[in-house]
Formats: C-alpha cells, sequence, structure tokens
C-alpha cells in the first residue's frame, strides 16, 4: 500500500516545530530505513502514519485513506507499528494471548486469529514459546513478541522502531530476513535505525533526516556514500561504505559482495 | 586481580546452568572484553564478577569467585561495592532517584561509605573531570541523555575507587552519539591504567580497536579466550553465533579473489583494512585482469 | 511534581528545614487545641499568614491552600448544613433548609482544614524535599523509608510519560480507549498491565543500582550538603516546644473551653 506524505509539519503542544515540511512517497514492495540524529522528526514522523499524531500543515495518506480522517484504531488495520520498547506493550499471560491481542481487536474469528498467531510465531522463531509468560523470556525475545503481535495484523503497511536495538547477530539476522520477506509479500516497511550497517544490506531505499526536513532520499547506495552531509545529522557511512569511500570509491557498497565489486571497478590503482 | 575458579551457577527456578565451568582471570589493569550470543551468559557473569551473584540473585552456585584476595561468597555484597562498580545497560534505570543533581548523585556511593564531605567535594570534582561531564553537575540526572546518563552512571561508580569496573552492554539502548560518547570515557579510563575494565558488548568495531583481551561465551562456557585479533579473524566464530566484523568478512572474501595479500593477516579495524587494501601492485594487475574479463565480454 | 519553589526573597528557604518542621507542627496543634473556629483564624493571622508574606510566598501559598480547602469547603457546608440530625434550620431552600448547627460544624472543620494545609504548605513551598529528608534522617528517620519518598517524587513524573507511550503503543494495536464504559474497562488491563510489569523490571534494576552504590552499607552515611543552622535557630526550636506543651497540658486540665 501508497504512503503518500505532502509537505508535512507538525509542531509539539510545547512549541517544538518536529517537522518542517517532509514530502515522501513510499510505494507497495518498498523497504525504507529512515536515520539521522534524535531529534529529526523520525518518530514523530511515523507516528502520523498510525495517526498517533495529526499533521499541524500538509498530509499523510495510507493508500486512499487521509489519516486526518481516521482513528487510530482504523489506521492501525493499515499501519502495523512495532514501537521501540516492547515492554510498553505485553501485558498478557503467555506470549500466544499477547499475539491474538491486534488480531481480536480487529474483530477475527477464532480459528483466523489462531493461525495468525502460530504463523507470527513461526516467522519470528518463537513457536515453541507460545504458552511462556513474556516476562519470563529475555527483553530482546520480547522485542520479537512484540513483533509478532504486529505481523499477526498483517498489515499492508509495517514501521518498525529501532528493531535490532540489543540484538546479537543472530537475532539482526532473522530481523533482516523477516524484512525482506515483507517486502516480497508486497508490503511497505519502514524502518527507523540507529544500526546504520543494518540499514545498509535491508534497506534499499534510505531517507537522512535532520532537524524536521529530507536530507537525501535515495538508494541506499548513493545516500549512504554521502558523507558530509550525514554528518550534519551526526550520522556515520556503514563500515564497508566508511572503507570503500577511504580506498576512493564513490558508491556505498551495501554488503561484502557489493564492496568486492566496487573495489574492482572503482578503486583507482595506487 | 579478579578471577573464576571453575563456577557454575544456576539461576533460582530455572534448569539450565547460566555459567557452566567458567575459569577466568583477569590481571590488573586489563581490559577484557565479552562477547556472544544473547543467553549465552555475558549478563550473568558481569554479576558474578561484581558480586550480585550470589549475594542478590541467590541461586545455585559452585566454585569460587575472588577478587583479589576475597573470595565473594564469604564477604558482604556491600563489602564488595567498593572493589568492584559496574555499569548495566539501562541508563535511566541507574539514576538513584534520591537525588536532585548529578553531582550529589555522583556523591551518593561516597555518602553510603562514609567519607567525609571535604574528601567527597575532591572525588566529585576530579571524577566528573575525569568522565567529562563537570558542565551537567547542576543538572538532574533525570533530564539528561541517555548517553549523559549513562555516563553519569559510570563516573558514580568511579567515585568510589574501585579497583575493576564491569560494564554491561552499556551502549545498547544509546544512540550512536551517546555510544561515542561512553566508548570515549571508557577509553580515556583504559588509558590511566589503574582501573580493570571488563566490558560486555555487541559493537564489534570499537572492541577490535582497543581490548587487550576477548572472551567469548557461549551456553554459559567460554568458547574462546585470547587477542581480540585471533577471535575475530577465526573461522570458528560463526558457529558461536557472532558475526565477524565486517572487514573481516571483507577481507576474507577479497583473498579468495585475489583482491587482499595472502600474506597478509585479515583486518579487524578500518585503518588496517584501508591499508591492506590500497597497499600491493599485485592487486592492482588482479584488478586489472578482473576488470579486462568482465570488460571481454564473458 | 515538586511544589517547592526557588528564587523567592530566600529568608524562610534558608532556615532549617526542622525549625520549619517544629513551626508547622506548632501551628498545628495550637489551631487545633485552641477552641473554637476564632483560634484557628488567630493561629493562621498571627503565625501563617505573617511568616508567609515575611517568606515572600504569600500568593503562591494562598492559591494552593484554596486550590485544596475550596472543593471539601465547599461539599462539607452543603452536606452538613443540609443533613446534620436535629439541627435548628435557619435557611431555607424550597423542600430542604440548611441547619445552624450543620454550619457551623463544616465551618470549624473547613477553617481547621485550611489552617492545617496552611501551615504544610509553609513547609513544603520552602524546603527542598531533599534537604528535608536529609534532615530527617539525620534524626532517625529511617534512611530507606526516606529513599522511597524522594524516589518516587522524582520518578512518578516519569510514569507519566511511559503512561502515554503505553498508551500509544496499544492503540496502535487497535485498542479502542474511547466511547462506551464496557470498552473503557476492558482497555484497563492492557494499559496498566505493562506500567506494572514494566516497573517492576524497573525496580529491580534500580536496587541494583543503589545496591552497588553501597545503599545497605551499615555504617554511619555522610552527606555531601551541609543543612543551614544557627544558635539562634537551635534557640528558637527549643523555644517552639514550649508553647503546644502548655497549650495541651491546658486543655486537658479543662482551663480551656
Amino acid at each position: 500500500m501508497d504512503v503518500r506524505v505532502r509537505d508535512l509539519g507538525y509542531v509539539y503542544p510545547t512549541g517544538v516545530e518536529a517537522l518542517r515540511g517532509v514530502t515522501l512517497d513510499m510505494a507497495s514492495g518498498e523497504a525504507v530505513a529512515i536515520v539521522g540524529q534524535n531529534g529529526a522528526g523520525k518518530t514523530t514522523l511515523v507516528k502520523h502514519f498510525v495517526g498517533l499524531l495529526r499533521p499541524t500543515r500538509g498530509d499523510v495518506r495510507i493508500g486512499d485513506w487521509d489519516t486526518r480522517t481516521k482513528s487510530v484504531a482504523q489506521l492501525a488495520a493499515r499501519v502495523g507499528y512495532v514501537f521501540q520498547n516492547p515492554d510498553d506493550q505485553l501485558f498478557s499471560r503467555t506470549v500466544g494471548q499477547e499475539i491474538a491481542f491486534g488480531p481480536r481487536n480487529l474483530g477475527l474469528g477464532e480459528s483466523e486469529v489462531r493461525a495468525r498467531v502460530a504463523a507470527a510465531l513461526e516467522t519470528v522463531g518463537l513457536a515453541d514459546q507460545v504458552d511462556r509468560h513474556p516476562y519470563d523470556l529475555m527483553q530482546t525475545q520480547r522485542k520479537f513478541v512484540a513483533l509478532a503481535s504486529v505481523l499477526a495484523l498483517d498489515t499492508p503497511v509495517v514501521v518498525l522502531d529501532e528493531p535490532t536495538t540489543g540484538q546479537d547477530a543472530a537475532g539482526v539476522e532473522r530481523i533482516g530476513s523477516i524484512v525482506e520477506r515483507l517486502q516480497a509479500q508486497g508490503k511497505t516497511v519502514i524502518a527507523i535505525s540507529h544500526d546504520i550497517d543494518f540499514c545498509a544490506e535491508r534497506f534499499p531505499r534510505v531517507v537522512v533526516m535532520g532537524q524536521g526536513r529530507v536530507l537525501l532520499d535515495g538508494a541506499a547506495g548513493d545516500v549512504l556514500a554521502r558523507a558530509e552531509v550525514l554528518a550534519q545529522t551526526y550520522v556515520e557511512p556503514p563500515q564497508l561504505a566508511r572503507l570503500a569511500l577511504r580506498l576512493g570509491a564513490r558508491r556505498a557498497p551495501r554488503n561484502v559482495v557489493e564492496f568486492l565489486q566496487v573495489v574492482r571497478e572503482e578503486v583507482p590503482f595506487t | 586481580m579478579i578471577a573464576l575458579d571453575a563456577v557454575t551457577y544456576t539461576y533460582p527456578a530455572t534448569a539450565q546452568p547460566a555459567l557452566r565451568e567458567v575459569s577466568l582471570s583477569i590481571p590488573d589493569g586489563q581490559f577484557c572484553a565479552v562477547i556472544g550470543a544473547n543467553g549465552a551468559g555475558k549478563s550473568t557473569l558481569c554479576y558474578a564478577l561484581s558480586g550480585f551473584i550470589p549475594h542478590f540473585f541467590r541461586g545455585e552456585l559452585s566454585g569460587r569467585i575472588r577478587i583479589d584476595d576475597v573470595d565473594t561468597q564469604a564477604v558482604s555484597l556491600a563489602e564488595l561495592v567498593q572493589r568492584v562498580g559496574l555499569v548495566f545497560q539501562n541508563p535511566f534505570n541507574q539514576m538513584s532517584g534520591a537525588k536532585f543533581t548529578v553531582r550529589e548523585e555522583v556523591a551518593f556511593g561516597l555518602e553510603n561509605l562514609g567519607v567525609p564531605r571535604a574528601e567527597m567535594q575532591t572525588r566529585i570534582a576530579r571524577t566528573l573531570e575525569r568522565v567529562g561531564i563537570a558542565d551537567l553537575a547542576d543538572r538532574s540526572p533525570f533530564a539528561l541523555s541517555g548517553g549523559q546518563q549513562q555516563r553519569v552512571a559510570i563516573a558514580s561508580m568511579l567515585a568510589m575507587d574501585p579497583r575493576v569496573l564491569v560494564l554491561d552492554e552499556p551502549t545498547s539502548q544509546l544512540d550512536p552519539i551517546g555510544a561515542r560518547e561512553v566508548f570515549e570515557t571508557i577509553r580515556a579510563l583504559i588509558e590511566e591504567r589503574g582501573t580493570t575494565v571488563i566490558l560486555a558488548e555487541h559493537k564489534l568495531e570499537w572492541i577490535a580497536a582497543f581490548a587487550d583481551r576477548l572472551v567469548v561465551l557461549a551456553n554459559g562456557r567460554i568458547v574462546m579466550d585470547s587477542s581480540p585479533r585471533q577471535v575475530l579473524t577465526a573461522p570458528e566464530l560463526e558457529r558461536y553465533h557472532i558475526g565477524a566484523p565486517r572487514y573481516v568478512q571483507a577481507a576474507r572474501a577479497a583473498r579468495e579473489i585475489g583482491l587482499w595479500p595472502a600474506d597478509r593477516d585479515l583486518p579487524v579495524t578500518l585503518d588496517e583494512a584501508t591499508e591492506g587494501f590500497s597497499s600491493s601492485s599485485s592487486l592492482n594487475s588482479t584488478r586489472l585482469d578482473l576488470r579486462n574479463s568482465r570488460n571481454s565480454g564473458n | 511534581m515538586l511544589i517547592y519553589l526557588t528564587g523567592r526573597s530566600g529568608r524562610l528557604h534558608g532556615l532549617n528545614p526542622i525549625t520549619k518542621v517544629m513551626l508547622t507542627l506548632v501551628v498545628i496543634v495550637c489551631g487545633f487545641v485552641l477552641p473554637g473556629v476564632w483560634a484557628t483564624w488567630l493561629v493562621f493571622g498571627s503565625i501563617v499568614l505573617p511568616l508567609s508574606l515575611w517568606g515572600g510566598i504569600a500568593g503562591p501559598l494562598l492559591r494552593a491552600v484554596a486550590r485544596i480547602t475550596l472543593p471539601f469547603a465547599i461539599s462539607l457546608f452543603v452536606i452538613q448544613g443540609l443533613f446534620f440530625p436535629g439541627g435548628t434550620p435557619i435557611l431555607s431552600l424550597g423542600p430542604v433548609s440548611f441547619k445552624a448547627e450543620g454550619l457551623q460544624f463544616a465551618l470549624l472543620f473547613a477553617s481547621r482544614l485550611f489552617l492545617l494545609s496552611s501551615a504544610f504548605m509553609l513547609l513544603l513551598l520552602t524546603t527542598h524535599p531533599g534537604l528535608l529528608m536529609l534532615a530527617l534522617v539525620q534524626r532517625g528517620l529511617p534512611a530507606n523509608l526516606a529513599y522511597i519518598i524522594v524516589a518516587t517524587l522524582q520518578i512518578v513524573p516519569r510514569f507519566q510519560a511511559r503512561a502515554a507511550s503505553i498508551l500509544d503503543a496499544q492503540r496502535a494495536r487497535g485498542l479502542e480507549t474511547t466511547g462506551s464504559l464496557l470498552r473503557r474497562l476492558r482497555a484497563i488491563v492492557p494499559l496498566v498491565g505493562p506500567l506494572v510489569l514494566g516497573s517492576l523490571v524497573d525496580v529491580e534494576e534500580r536496587a541494583i543500582a543503589i545496591e552497588a552504590r553501597g545503599f545497605s552499607l551499615r555504617r554511619p552515611k555522610t552527606s555531601l550538603i551541609d543543612i543551614p543552622d544557627s544558635r539562634a535557630e537551635k534557640g528558637l526550636r527549643r523555644g517552639l516546644i514550649v508553647a503546644p506543651v502548655v497549650l495541651i497540658v491546658a486543655r486537658l486540665a479543662g482551663w480551656l473551653r
């Protein structure tokens, strides 16, 4: 489902102008990473997608819906939002019940709910934990429970807020493959992340935000090479990109394979 | 010196031990980093090194934990806190809540130790300088960023002059700026060479550059214990669900097609990688060959 | 959540917290032991009001006390006035009438409430809670209790921020929080659950953090902050004990009616 943002402006009740005219278009099947320093407006922006914030100026459309005309509960059927802190969402006695919460709110029948819970658990690799109390799990596993509860909503748009915090290599890998799978299903995946290497590897498109504006928006390979612009919002290029840039390349390689290509084709002879 | 001798520990009401036959001896002043998959036992190890296991967490403990000549099971936790400082992931939860300014927050531990006021003032001033937060002294601990709070937590421990500082994933919940601030603080501490530092982390890039020693935990056991270079370039690292640093991965793949000198060590830092990739003319000719073969339309 | 005001004339602010605690207690005892409504207002007018003016906090004090006591006073007057058993009616409004004794009772109660809250406001507006707790601990208040009070003051406001995050997160999962009473009731567990459970985790971590700084050490604690005190104040405190003691004895001996 398309997400369309037009000249979005937002001023908090405290008077802070968090967004100063953001325009973005995201299409079905796109995976977009949003990066930038704390306070750049990333979370403020994505909160508009599920209606938690209403524009002070401009508009946001999810498919054919103008978010200003829909309630949060209605938008939740189209936009699944995985919050940064899983403990802000978990309250059920078992992992299974927790994941069932969202689909039940959508009014789905019990058998459909059960099917979705099973599928979501399979995707996040917690099928054997279905009857455990969420707080018996490690915090990084609880993040997967929160992710599963949003996956069970099967929304056309999925928003992930710092999905890899605290995860080990296996966890990051799993989240990355979930992103790819969602993308392959034709969903629009939007992630806010400080883990720039994760963004480079899994997101073909990167949006760089700073001080309420979009500084860069384009292919990861191009955007992540623009070190001076990234520096304005305290973002460093990913590790392989930094190496490639030092060797004289102009593009940012997104993984080892691309790195080798870049070294072969672009790096000047010494 | 801080040492674990064949330590096996199981949390209360848990079937599997979190640490199994762990033996580790860390000499004074060393900077030892600990890595491992989540659930491998990093936090448990940190608690064992700081005395919270067994005193705070109960559970079943066998083996010995010694801090210098003191057996941690033989003394109270209160006596251990002067020797070992502990900093963990969540910066907000480490602000005591008992104090209204950063200066007082750093004083909290000294007050509990009964340090006289004049000495307290000197130690606090020195610690605030050392950690680079003197400009935050009059701010409320709860009005700070995560990175600033984490540095206040570190300062609060350092003020007590511990021999050892244990940090359990201190940058996990911080943004890149905060993480950088914390790493800078730790680095300054290490350069003073007075305090033994034990750091559990996932961010390999920084550890590779600064750690003296790298220990790998898997399923509660120590499976590797060596220099960062040896550990991070070892092919079996993947077996323990730890991703090798990207420089290592890139160089390893490059070596297979002749773009990395075969006789050169795999790089663990950006500088080493840069040097290696831009070094020899053999690379140039390989590149030229590859470019030519591609261009001839194969 | 701190009601402590900074930046005023500072006269009351500079006093030792215990002096102010004693003042508050003396005012309360006097106001309650002396009989009659007039005594309550006499104590207010001769002690509390002048002190608040001298300390430069009269305005905020009166506003705060009015906010606290006015709602109570109004309902007191209405309830006691209308329903005081066996009273003499003095004012009629259709079928119901206000009873004189009821109104008198309400007046006494409301006046005492006014005095009580103004005495506490005098203390709380001019005394930093950290300093107050420190002074009390130095005089024997258990350190654990003092910690709980101060930590609660500082951390509860953060609760509100967390509650807002939880509300957002659950609404984004389709939780309806507006509408029928039943819907709102059903929303309680998903909103309160994470707050409570998350707090348990936080509490454990914070316990480790303060433990790691020697909170449970059994030796006498020192303090970075030096609480201001003077011989004059010490003398004043000794003197302040006299008045309430005299009044209580007088009351018990039946000299005051």
